[in-house]
């Protein structure tokens, strides 16, 4: 019978090149700036072209609306993801590289299934442009990425509950080996967390696409009829509603999956404290969209669910690492690792970081001063037209 | 031997990363110089007051987007993701070494996105000083990516004095790092000018516009191929020994580097005598004649760069098949399958009987049934020599290499095959366990093709 521990290999020589409170507080911070724009195209994507379907004509504007900026929010979001997976690399490389190797196959077919789903996002969002018009392949490279974002989102719950599933190893491993080496198709489709994860994900990027509707409506959407902005707000809280049930419901699933001593430890001291808030936490986004449906609001209003809804994206962050790190406990201690602390790359990183945030900065403050201003006078450069018109 | 080894039939696992890595470089390379000439051209595009060329960069930089912003950012991830599967020691010890360096590129990186979306989605909606420092702001920051990314890539073939103190900044200033960063900022003007040769050729219709895109491109490209060659010949001066060996041994390789010179050498001239003295003769056969060329130089550099630095994937530190240099002598003592963790972990589940005091005993190996020995002969394969060989068919397959080798011939080569190819990594693993090797290779190796006249008779069975 063998030991699972068994599998997990030695410190790197080298030590870790900063503490782990560094390196973890960035992993959840990049997660959590990932997770906003992830779960608009995890559930955003379908939830928009459900909407497109119907046929209404509030329903069309909406969807219209989400999905033309659907490319720009893919774009941030898989920068975004950067981030967490580096961060992953540097402090669970023991685990994160034996999980992805064990199901090699699917975990490499990820960037290629995003590809396709990022072109096919595109592709429709073309459709939604200078009445270009929905023809079939529009709407079909829509639902393709829809369904491929799906796919994608279930590959990395996959991914990431190996990664902590070391006790299914050793089986996963002799399983599916060619004289000890991996196949690399063993999914993780025996842990009973999985599809429950998945589903809570689903749950909770349904919530966020909800808050983003919110958000879309209160600031960017004052040139739209007010009747659609009425009918949006109304769909905004529906829609909380419906994803914070069904994000209520698979979380209570994913901790039932739990071994009790994880349940017990999780549960525990000031750990019950934090699952608590982070289960009651999306209660403010949905009073706050509730107040919006019914009065309005304001721009601070939308302000305010996007600042909430954000907190409760860190807080499921923060819980899920500290779960995380509990499940890993009886394995591997990822704290004790050694450090070789890289102070002048640290600090440089952390000099350039805030420079970068500052010349975004500048940037977002020029487009906004644009936005508002409008086109600049005497300057019209609609490309395609005025190039090939001149071709006589 | 910290992980366990992918086994991808066929192609072999780092195979996918060459193919990632090739599928990424023609794009990457032209979100950079690419940038540059966007950067450049509006500005003269402004000054002139010359509404049709702002009109045609604008349908550029949509080209530019669709490309680099989706293509280019995904397989650049899909890199992360391969390393990460096919050479994971190596990958880890590179994170642990440049964490710091990868943030910093993704600083550069996401300042690159966003730039280049405002660049594009404000276009008539900045005043044209704000929009051209957007522009200059995405070039400086996807030209740095370029340079942190080198830095790192660079050291994998020489990391210099890094081993004796294991400092960041002299592993990053490795000496490849000139060379390369030169070679590459080359490479991406060249490359740019090809692409837009080939978007205005298939786009552009108005003959001024045609030949002015055509005249104003042609510098850059001049520059960047001057710059590529000057990389170039820095590259080989910087070259650990063992890596120039391989480059002069290898036809295959001395061949290709030839060929990327002279093909760098014939675009210039070609671009000297056609775009930049005649503007006009750009044909759409001749752009596209023109891209290929560029993207056969720039694939076959890539692949040239990898491939001399066998049998390191880090140069001295990380050997291909992903143990560490420092760890041979001792693998050589109490064997490969004792001290990698996934392979004493299978030889613990499948033959429990070789396991004396938690460890596996070499001196058991050869005890075993002849059919177990071959087996554990495979696993030996899989996890020291399928990083560059693929078993029966394949990439380098090891039966390509062995038809009608005898038994003493594939032992005297599994014993020593640094002996036999320099750029072989060591043997690492105990004699009772290289004679297992021996059996399994012995077990799949063809007989002599038959039917050849050697002049004496016999054929060659």
């Amino acid at each position: 019978m063998m030991e699972p521990a068994q599998l997990i290999g030695p410190s790197s020589a080298l030590g870790a090149p900063a503490p782990y409170w560094f390196l973890v507080f960035f992993k959840v911070l990049g997660f959590t700036l990932h997770t906003a724009p992830m779960h608009l195209w995890f559930a955003g994507t379908i939830v928009a072209l459900l909407l497109g379907r119907s046929g209404a004509g509030h329903a069309q504007l909406l969807s219209a609306r989400l999905l033309r900026r659907m490319p720009i929010v893919i774009a941030y979001g898989v920068n975004f993801g950067i981030v967490p997976l580096l961060f992953t690399q540097v402090a669970y490389y023991k685990v994160f590289y034996p999980a992805t190797i064990l199901m090699a196959w699917p975990w490499f077919s990820i960037f290629v299934l995003l590809t396709l789903a990022y072109y096919g996002v595109y592709i429709y969002a073309a459709g939604l442009h200078n009445g270009a018009g929905m023809t079939r392949l529009r709407n079909a490279g829509g639902w393709m990425a829809a369904v491929l974002f799906l796919t994608i989102g279930f590959l990395f719950s996959n991914a990431f509950s190996l990664m902590v599933n070391v006790a299914a190893w050793p089986q996963l491993w002799l399983a599916s080996s060619v004289a000890g080496a991996s196949v690399g198709t063993a999914l993780n489709l025996g842990d009973p967390t999985l599809w429950p994860r998945w589903l809570m994900m689903f749950g909770l990027a349904l919530t966020t696409t909800a808050a983003y509707v919110g958000i879309d409506t209160g600031l960017f959407a004052g040139g739209e009829p007010a009747a659609y902005r009425q009918w949006a707000r109304s769909l905004a809280l529906k829609l909380y509603s419906f994803g914070l049930l069904w994000f209520g419901c698979a979380g209570l699933a994913y901790v039932a999956t739990w071994p009790v001593e994880l349940r017990d430890a999780a549960f525990g001291g000031w750990r019950a404290v934090l699952m608590v808030v982070t289960a009651v936490a999306p209660g403010l986004p949905w009073l706050l969209l509730l107040r919006q449906s019914r009065s309005a609001g304001g721009r601070a209003l939308a302000w305010t669910i996007g600042v909430t809804q954000f907190g409760v994206l860190a807080l499921n962050a923060v819980s899920r690492q500290v779960v995380q790190n509990l499940q890993l406990r009886g394995f591997v201690d990822v704290t004790s690792e050694p450090v070789t602390l890289q102070w002048s790359p640290l600090l440089s990183f952390l000099g350039l970081f805030v420079a970068g945030v500052a010349v975004m900065a500048w940037m977002l403050s020029r487009v906004i001063a644009a936005a508002r201003r409008g086109p600049v006078p005497g300057r019209s450069a609609e490309p395609g037209p005025e190039v090939r018109a001149s071709a006589g | 031997m910290h992980y366990p080894w992918w086994h991808v039939p066929f192609l072999t696992a780092p195979m996918l990363i060459a193919l990632v890595s090739v599928l990424h470089v023609v794009v990457s390379h032209y979100a950079v110089g690419g940038g540059l000439f966007l950067a450049v051209e509006t500005r003269h595009a402004y000054r002139t007051g010359n509404e049709r060329y702002l009109a045609y960069l604008k349908e550029h930089a949509w080209f530019f987007i669709l490309l680099t912003v989706v293509y280019g950012a995904i397989t650049g991830v899909g890199i992360w993701w391969t390393i990460g599967l096919a050479s994971p020691l190596a990958t880890e010890a590179l994170i642990h070494i440049f964490v710091f360096g990868w943030a910093m590129e993704y600083v550069f990186f996401i300042v690159e996105v966003t730039s280049a979306l405002i660049f594009y989605y404000y276009w008539e909606r900045l005043d044209p000083w704000t929009h051209q420092a957007v522009a200059w702001i995405y070039a400086f920051s996807a030209w740095m990516s370029l340079v942190m990314i080198t830095g790192i890539t660079a050291f994998m073939l020489n990391p210099g004095s890094w081993p004796s103190g294991h400092g960041f900044w002299t592993g990053f200033f490795n000496p490849q790092f000139l060379p390369q960063v030169l070679a590459r900022t080359g490479g991406s003007l060249l490359l740019a000018t090809l692409y837009v040769y080939l978007h205005a050729a298939l786009t552009v219709k108005p003959p001024s516009l045609y030949r002015l895109i055509e005249s104003r491109s042609a510098w850059p490209a001049l520059l960047g191929a001057v710059l590529v060659v000057a990389g170039g010949l820095g590259w080989y001066v910087a070259l650990p020994p063992s890596a120039r060996a391989a480059l002069a041994d290898a036809s295959v390789l001395n061949v290709l580097t030839v060929l990327v010179f002279a093909c760098t050498v014939v675009v210039f001239v070609m671009l000297y005598l056609g775009p930049y003295r005649n503007p006009g003769w750009l044909s759409p056969g001749f752009a596209i004649l023109f891209f290929a060329s560029g993207l056969a130089a720039i694939t076959t550099g890539e692949y040239i760069r990898e491939a001399v630095r066998k049998p390191y994937i880090l140069y001295n530190v990380v050997l291909g098949n992903q143990i560490l240099a420092e760890e041979i002598p001792e693998l050589r003592r109490s064997g490969y399958l004792e001290g990698g963790t996934w392979t004493k972990a299978f030889v613990a589940a499948r033959y429990p009987q070789v396991i004396s005091a938690s460890k596996v005993d070499s001196a058991k190996l050869l005890s075993l049934p002849e059919n177990d020995q071959i087996h554990l002969g495979q696993t030996l394969f899989q996890y020291h020599c399928s990083d560059c060989h693929a078993a029966v068919v394949g990439y380098s397959a090891i039966t390509q290499l062995t038809h009608g080798w005898t038994a003493e011939m594939i032992r005297r080569v599994v014993e020593h095959p640094e002996k036999v190819a320099f750029f072989m990594p060591p043997w690492a693993g105990t004699t009772e366990e290289a004679e297992l090797l021996t059996k399994y290779l012995a077990s799949i190796a063809p007989p002599h093709p038959p039917g050849m006249n050697y002049g004496d008779g016999r054929t060659g069975q």
